[in-house]
């Protein structure tokens, strides 16, 4: 019962790291049918933000996140303006190479700068540390503030799309990019404005991540792999299936957890033979394929 | 008169043909090559720094002689039986990449002319220009690649002087049975009882796997239990899953083969879960990297790791000492695993060489074969240097062992790794149990 308990509650906790990780993914893509595929990068130089800022100034990594927003929000904006509005003019295949191109640049920009190796914190409030709940339940403090931030910004998301008139904008130039700018929308604005959103979200993640996961300039494809299943499970542009589907996701990573538990609890010998955590991330793909199969637009796909 | 000029005209031109023929043999008097390929750049390039200053201060101390180092190859200048030829190195930077190595081995061989080659760290890359050298019938020794399979595929012209993974993973359970036997230092008998039960968790491509076959296997030769053992992907993003599957079966020792980011990852998840385990055991990797070292900090207090060399190796051989001090004034550094060893590689390189008496890949080859350095001319710990002629190990060194150290808080506060195995060698109290969490 403990491994189940313990299973399920680090699995819901994984998924909403990796859901908040999806979001700026999920934003972007909504707002302009643009696959980002720097994205693993946004996320890395939003851990090496959170890693260099909390060392210059001696702060606590978990002060760090405001100036990873901001990093992130200038780079999102920086992205668009200098480089992805001109791809907007090309054809499809000119988006999806500029993005790879630009995954590129910045991961090599960071090798220069950053260098190969390994790096982690060292110190900090959360580093480390965990809340033991009983009944197996064990919480690391790192993750559950993931968690809680990514509900946080999902909610704050949300609100904003759904509440504000700046979010019917927003999603006026994600519907019918012509007719709104037809209506007076700034829609260069709102597309800006999108990717730094997106990439704010995700270098947010990346400085809360780096409490627990070491940085080097490859890390981002990582990640990256299993947001691209997050956003594609949720339905691509959809804000509230990115969170479900990365609560999910979250769980298939602990299906070795529940596995040991059937083996425990009913005592079943063969089952201990099956290497299941070597398959730990196949399933992801299995669940990526199968919803691609039978339902290509995601759980919550809203935009066809 | 002139039949005698015409019988001198006629010698001279045979002798200078016969020189134009085989000029190598008259240069090679003078320099001798040797194509050393490492990863200079990429993400190994740390080592590959270490790795070059290793090699080029045994160059160095070969090719001058010091009267002050107790070793062979520092009492001559040059190689003494070639008429003191000078040692020239060749370096080539393979990025980790095994197709480019095998590139730069063919370059160096047709290009450089070079007449041997040392290399390569990653045991991928060795597997390729080992194949090369083959093909070509050059002599190739290597000195730091520990995946068994390389002296398992019968060449002729490849020896390696480090240990591979089955003397490491050995090494683990003798350790473990000497501590039954109560011969670690500091720490009385412990019942066998309170370390038989095993949980592994090793990285999934070929070392890891390798080394997780490796530890069922000798666990069932000296009689320990393994009772869950599992692959897990380095890149994973998470392990809890792996630790709590780990801990359900309440193991009394956690081993362990990982790179820096897992390894880091692994502990502090071990750390979060509370985890109990007596012994907490590394294969070498990420658990001897510095970063592991500076992230953990305090909590690795009692980690064991596997490890060919450590500074403090200098404490029990003088040589080594000596040989450190003088890579400290080079580089700022102590000689480590990586350096420690190449300097070892080219060191046998040397005296194949002085023995051979000629740079004849065929003379090579047979005073490879027959070589016999003793353990006072190293500086690693090892029994000497011999290789296996014969058998399904062709080409290794069987006198290599591994250390196994343990971090510990040394007096001014900072986490040092010392030497608990070999027991003879050790050069602290052993901490046992590891301390909770």
């Amino acid at each position: 019962m403990d491994i189940l308990l313990g299973s399920l509650v680090s699995g819901l906790l994984l998924g909403m790291v990796l859901a908040l990780v999806a979001l700026g993914l999920t934003i972007i893509f909504g707002m302009m049918d643009i696959v980002n595929f720097a994205h693993g990068e946004f996320l890395m130089l939003g851990m090496y933000t959170g890693l260099l800022t909390s060392q210059a100034t001696g702060l606590d990594p978990l002060f760090t996140l405001p100036v990873a927003a901001l990093v992130g929000f200038l780079l999102g904006v920086l992205c668009y303006n200098g480089f992805v509005k001109y791809l907007l003019r090309g054809p499809m295949i000119a988006q999806l190479l500029g993005t790879f191109g630009l995954m590129l640049f910045l991961r090599n920009m960071a090798l220069m700068f950053f260098g190969a190796n390994d790096r982690s914190l060292h110190t900090g409030i959360l580093v480390g540390k965990s809340f033991d709940i009983g009944s197996g339940i064990i919480v690391s403090a790192t993750k559950l503030a993931v968690a809680v931030l990514a509900v946080l910004s999902f909610v704050a998301i949300w609100l904003l799309m759904n509440r504000t008139r700046l979010g019917k904008a927003l999603t006026a130039t994600a519907l019918n990019r012509q007719g709104a700018r037809y209506m007076g929308i700034p829609t260069e604005r709102m597309n800006a404005l999108a990717w730094g959103i997106g990439g704010g979200s995700v270098t947010v993640a990346g400085a809360l991540i780096v409490n627990f996961w070491a940085v080097n300039p490859y890390v981002g494809l990582t990640f990256t792999m299993i947001a691209f299943t997050v956003v594609a499970l949720g339905g691509f542009g959809s804000v509230p299936g990115a969170f479900f589907a990365g609560l999910v996701v979250g769980l298939i990573t602990e299906i070795p957890g529940f596995w040991d538990f059937f083996m425990i609890t009913f005592d079943i010998d063969w089952m201990s033979e099956v290497p299941m955590t070597s398959f730990k991330y196949m399933w992801i793909y299995v669940a990526y394929f199968v919803i691609m199969v039978v339902r290509p637009r995601g759980l919550f796909g809203w935009k066809q | 008169m002139r039949s005698c000029q015409k019988c001198a005209r006629l010698l001279l031109s045979i002798v200078l043909l016969i020189a134009l023929a085989f000029p190598s043999a008259v240069l090679a008097a003078e320099e001798i090559k040797i194509g050393v390929l490492y990863p200079l750049t990429g993400g190994a390039a740390a080592a590959g720094r270490e790795l070059r200053a290793g090699a080029e201060l045994a160059a160095e101390i070969a090719n001058s002689a010091m009267a002050d180092i107790d070793m062979n190859m520092a009492k001559n200048a040059g190689i003494k039986s070639m008429g003191g030829a000078k040692i020239t190195l060749i370096f080539k930077d393979h990025e980790g990449n095994p197709t480019l190595g095998a590139d730069l081995a063919k370059k160096l061989i047709l290009d450089d002319k070079v007449h041997g080659i040392l290399g390569c760290y990653h045991s991928s890359v060795t597997k390729t220009v080992s194949a090369v050298a083959e093909q070509y019938g050059i002599p190739m020794i290597n000195g730091s690649s520990t995946s068994p399979e390389l002296t398992k595929q019968g060449f002729k012209w490849f020896w390696r002087t480090t240990p591979h993974d089955v003397y490491f993973t050995k090494d683990l359970f003798e350790f473990l049975k000497g501590m039954t036997e109560g011969k670690a230092k500091g720490v009385k008998a412990v019942p066998k009882k309170d370390i038989t039960n095993l949980a592994s968790a090793c990285e999934k491509t070929e070392w890891g796997s390798a080394v997780s076959e490796l530890i069922e296997k000798f666990s069932k030769d000296y009689g320990f239990n393994v009772k869950k053992s599992i692959l897990y992907a380095a890149k994973a993003t998470d392990l809890s899953s792996e630790v709590r599957s780990l801990n359900a079966v309440k193991p009394d020792a956690m081993l362990f083969a990982s790179y820096t980011s897992d390894a880091i990852l692994m502990l502090k998840t071990l750390k979060e879960q509370k985890v109990q385990p007596r012994i907490i055991w590394g294969q070498d990797a990420g658990f001897e990297t510095p970063e592991f070292r500076t992230t953990l900090g305090d909590s690795i207090v009692g980690v064991l790791t596997r490890t060919v060399f450590l500074p403090k190796v200098a404490d029990v051989k003088p040589v080594a000492g000596k040989i450190n001090a003088m890579y400290k004034a080079k580089t700022g550094n102590d000689l480590s695993g990586a350096s420690a060893r190449s300097f070892t590689g080219l060191q046998t390189w040397v005296a194949v060489l002085e023995q051979a008496g000629s740079t004849k890949p065929d003379a090579i080859q047979k005073a490879a074969n027959s070589i016999n350095i003793p353990a006072n001319q190293l500086v690693v710990p090892w029994g000497g240097i011999k290789f296996a002629t014969s058998g399904d190990d062709m080409g290794q060194n069987i006198l290599g062992t591994g250390l196994i150290g343990q971090y510990q808080k040394t007096k001014d506060g900072k986490v040092d790794l010392e030497i608990v195995y070999p027991f003879d060698v050790a050069t602290a109290n052993m901490v046992y149990p590891f301390p909770k969490f």
